[in-house]
């Protein structure tokens, strides 16, 4: 019984050579040292690693001597019995040795390197190794893997969310507020489209997109819109709507043509003007633009409109044309009439304002005597006789008992210290309540009839006078008829004012006063906010301190506006947009953007 | 190649050493600079209400220029693994794909009229951006990077590195032979070092926290520090062999280094290209759902 030991190695250009030797000993060692009868180069190997004994009939036995063990057949361990004529492998290190059957009853043990000495010895892929590509997942996997992250977060969830979500029309905003959320009962994922955040009155409807993107594919609606805004009426009839727009310009032509190409509806609908996903806030307000589309030259393409072009409140706006009453009276008729021709307005009244407001004579000696009670100044100024309205907007009428009579008393007789007045506004109860007093009274009593009148001197008849009393007794109540007269007529109190028409003119059986309007909104089709303007004087706009007549029409121009408001990029004090005084759907109230974005730059620089 | 290339006679105008950049005396960088201009001066007097963002006439036109640009820049994946010359050449393509590439941050940003929130939109904008951004790095990197990489490669190969590499590993492998059990292990540790180990930050930085070469001569210094060196101990060999390998180790790692960050830019321009075709089509099919 033998060892025959076989090292095989392997030259530079791969080709092995077996060197072969055959040792007789019963007992052999394995190790790192020379001394050993299977010497592996190994550092792994403990210099005197095992021993491998004969046993007998092919049999050996492997024994680590020290603490570190070997494999065998891949197995880990310090001792094992082998039947060589079966053969197995055992591992020391980085070295092979095989065990299988010799001559006779021989043992042969092949020993190889199997592992290379070192990491860098090992076979690399040259290119790889020396490139991120070894470090890093791949360009291609990394790629795929962040493009179909893409297209799943931001195209197939929310597609799919759409597509599965409940058919039920909640697109109304109460019902969406008392939406579950998303995934639930509206679209999830969505959000990640809206390219902004919506403005403040649609604040609620964030993140419910199909609320007002109601179909695929399908552009925002009026029906979208309608469903809350149930009341919006339309500007002018679609088909002229139509008609209206001007040159918009080359790429907004094409844009609209493709617009409409696909079904997008283009002008008149709400969109078109009111944008949304602009920001959170309040809605934009509709840009100038918008209006002067069509209303820059509508007269050319609507030929019979009666309003005047305009593009832009600086440059080029019509003359206002306030509403002014033609004729006064009990049918007045009115009429709209620009500036430009110096309309006047006759609201049926006689009022001279330079008389009032000047600082010197009669009346404002007359507020100086009353300002203890009334709170007059010097003079007389606007607001003692003209009282804004609640919202400050405009001016409540001026009426004769709150902001005349404290001058213009119509008081005619004094009982037990109270002063009777004439009814204002009641002719008839004036006529008759002169014709009661009349009746009612008597003439002064003369003394000897135990009067406080003073005697005339000289032999007077008592009989005499008795008569002239008694005569004027009975004749004092056709004195009324006097005094009527004398109240309606010129120096009466009413002829101040009023325009008084006699008995026996114009089929007229008594005296009549002219009906008296007085006008609070002139300008009906654009909106004036006084409140707005307090920071001015009332006399920098109305002429009220030298206009003599009543009928003079105080209003300022265009061009007197323009001295601070001009158009919407206009460098003047108040850039002023078209819907700062106009609106679109136009009713009794304020343009919706009136108080938005218009500074006060007077207000602010103080 | 380079023996076929020069029976091609030159293209007018075309030089011998120009690179991309400079190509056709800065064509590209004419056009695409000149491009650039038009779309800021335009965006500045077009007065599109009520604001300037990519729904209007001019963000669409804007919007589908863009479109096409970045479709047309990606399509140099494709050019490039096909090389040809003249007008049409690999040069000319990229020379337009940096130059046109940089205008797209013009004509990106104009066609968002400066509307950026958290959306898919600006998603879009973001990775064309990041695309841009480190396409402008790896244009930098091309520029700086290969001096240095060939003064550390001191005349050497990738190849001749590795082989020097493996030649002290068995030097070091052979020496460390008639260490005990301890000692030996200290130097497998070093031969059994992956010299290409150590991941991307490792890379990136030059920075290698762990190594085990280093370690393995400091457990080494334990036992030659405090002995003279005889000249014929076999520790003193493996610490002479061990200092050798860090200083090879060091030029391999400088060498891995400068590679990394040569090559790191293509890493995000590729994928993140991929990826902005994606957010495209997701940005470009989300305005149209819901329009």
């Amino acid at each position: 019984m033998s060892f025959e030991i076989r090292q095989i190695s392997t030259t530079a250009d791969g080709r092995e050579i077996v060197r072969s030797a055959t040792s007789e000993k019963t007992q052999i060692s394995i190790g790192r040292s020379s001394e050993n009868d299977i010497h592996l180069q190994d550092l792994a190997v403990d210099p005197k690693h095992a021993e491998i004994e004969q046993l007998g009939n092919r049999r050996i036995r492997v024994r680590a001597t020290g603490t570190l063990g070997f494999d065998i057949d891949g197995k880990p361990t310090l001792d094992a019995e082998i039947d060589a004529s079966k053969g197995a492998e055992l591992r020391f290190g980085g070295h092979r040795i095989t065990v299988s059957p010799g001559d006779g009853d021989g043992v042969v043990l092949t020993v190889q390197r199997v592992e290379a000495v070192s990491d860098a010895s090992e076979e690399k892929d040259e290119v790889r190794s020396f490139s991120l590509a070894s470090t890093m997942l791949g360009k291609r996997p990394l790629a795929w893997a962040l493009a179909v992250f893409v297209l799943l977060a931001f195209l197939a969830v929310p597609i799919t969310s759409y597509l599965l979500r409940p058919a039920e029309d909640t697109r109304n905003i109460y019902e969406v507020m008392k939406q579950k959320g998303p995934g639930e009962d509206h679209v999830f994922g969505d959000a990640s489209w809206s390219s902004g955040p919506l403005s403040k009155a649609h604040h609620a409807l964030e993140g419910k997109c199909e609320s007002c993107h109601e179909k695929a594919f399908v552009s925002v609606r009026d029906t979208a819109c309608k469903t809350c805004h149930e009341k919006v009426h339309d500007h002018a009839p679609i088909e002229r709507i139509r008609k209206a727009p001007g040159d918009m310009g080359i790429g907004r032509q094409v844009l609209a043509s493709i617009g409409e190409m696909f079904g997008r509806p283009g002008v008149g609908a709400c969109a078109t003007c009111h944008i949304e996903h602009e920001g959170a806030g309040p809605m934009l307000a509709t840009p100038q633009a918008f209006c002067t589309d069509c209303h820059s030259s509508l007269s050319e393409r609507l030929t019979d409109t009666k309003i005047g072009d305009a593009s832009d409140f600086g440059e080029a706006h019509p003359e206002f044309r306030p509403t002014v009453q033609v004729t006064p009276g009990k049918h007045p008729r009115f009429d709209r009439v620009s500036l430009a021709k110096k309309p006047t307005d006759d609201s049926g009244l006689k009022f001279p304002h330079d008389v009032h407001l000047s600082k010197t004579g009669g009346v404002a000696q007359m507020g100086r005597r009353l300002s203890e009670e009334y709170g007059f100044g010097d003079a007389l100024a606007c607001s003692d006789c003209h009282k804004p309205t609640s919202d400050g907007v405009r001016f409540q009428p001026v009426d004769m008992k709150r902001d005349c009579q404290m001058c213009h008393s119509l008081g005619f007789e004094m009982v037990d210290g109270t002063t009777r007045t004439l009814r204002h506004g009641q002719p008839d109860q004036v006529i008759a309540d002169l014709r009661a007093y009349y009746r009612s009274t008597g003439p002064a009593v003369p003394i000897q009839l135990g009067g406080m009148s003073r005697r005339r001197p000289g032999n007077y008849a008592d009989g005499k006078v008795h008569h002239a009393y008694f005569g004027a007794v009975a004749a004092r109540p056709n004195g009324a008829d006097a005094a009527i007269a004398a109240v309606f007529s010129e120096g009466g109190a009413c002829y101040d004012c009023h325009t008084i028409t006699p008995p026996g003119v114009a089929d007229n059986a008594s005296w009549s006063v002219l009906p008296v309007h007085q006008t609070s909104r002139f300008f009906t089709k654009g909106w004036f906010d006084h409140k707005a303007h307090d920071t001015e004087d009332c006399e920098s706009c109305h002429s009220a301190p030298t206009s003599k007549l009543a009928t003079d029409l105080l209003l300022p121009d265009l061009k007197s506006c323009r001295d601070c408001h001009g158009g919407e990029n206009s460098n003047t004090d108040v850039p002023s947009g078209c819907a700062l005084c106009h609106s679109y759907h136009m009713g009794d109230e304020a343009p919706w953007v009136s108080n938005a974005g218009v500074a006060r730059p007077r207000e602010e620089t103080k | 190649m380079a023996t076929k290339a020069s029976h091609i006679p030159r293209q007018k105008g075309e030089t011998l050493h120009d690179g991309f950049l400079r190509h056709a005396g800065f064509k590209w960088a004419k056009i695409a600079g000149g491009l650039s201009l038009v779309v800021i001066v335009t965006y500045l007097l077009i007065d599109v209400t009520p604001r300037h963002n990519g729904g209007s006439w001019y963000g669409y036109t804007l919007g589908t220029i863009g479109l096409g640009l970045i479709v047309w820049l990606t399509m140099l994946g494709v050019r490039k693994r096909k090389m040809t010359d003249g007008r049409w050449s690999l040069k000319a393509w990229t020379s337009a794909h940096v130059y046109l590439g940089l205008s797209l941050i013009v004509i990106g940003t104009m066609h968002t009229g400066f509307q950026l929130g958290w959306n898919v939109h600006t998603l879009a904008w973001a990775l064309m951006m990041l695309v841009i951004l480190s396409g402008m790095y790896g244009i930098w990197m091309y520029a700086t990077l290969p001096q240095a990489l060939s003064n550390n490669r001191e005349e050497m190969t990738q190849g001749q590195m590795l082989d020097g590499l493996r030649a002290i590993d068995r030097q070091l492998h052979d020496a460390a032979q008639p260490l005990t059990a301890q000692q030996a292990s200290l130097v497998r540790l070093s031969l059994e070092e992956d010299p290409f180990g150590g991941g991307l930050w490792a890379r990136l930085t030059g920075r290698y926290r762990n190594c085990a070469t280093h370690a393995a001569q400091a457990g080494m210094r334990q036992w030659t520090g405090s002995q003279p060196d005889t000249g014929n101990d076999p520790l003193e060999r493996v610490d002479a062999l061990l200092e050798k390998k860090q200083a090879l180790l060091a030029q391999l790692r400088r060498h891995l280094r400068l590679r990394a960050l040569l090559e790191i830019w293509l890493y995000i321009h590729v994928p993140a290209t991929f990826a902005l075709l994606a957010a495209l089509t997701a940005h470009i099919i989300s305005v149209f759902f819901y329009w």
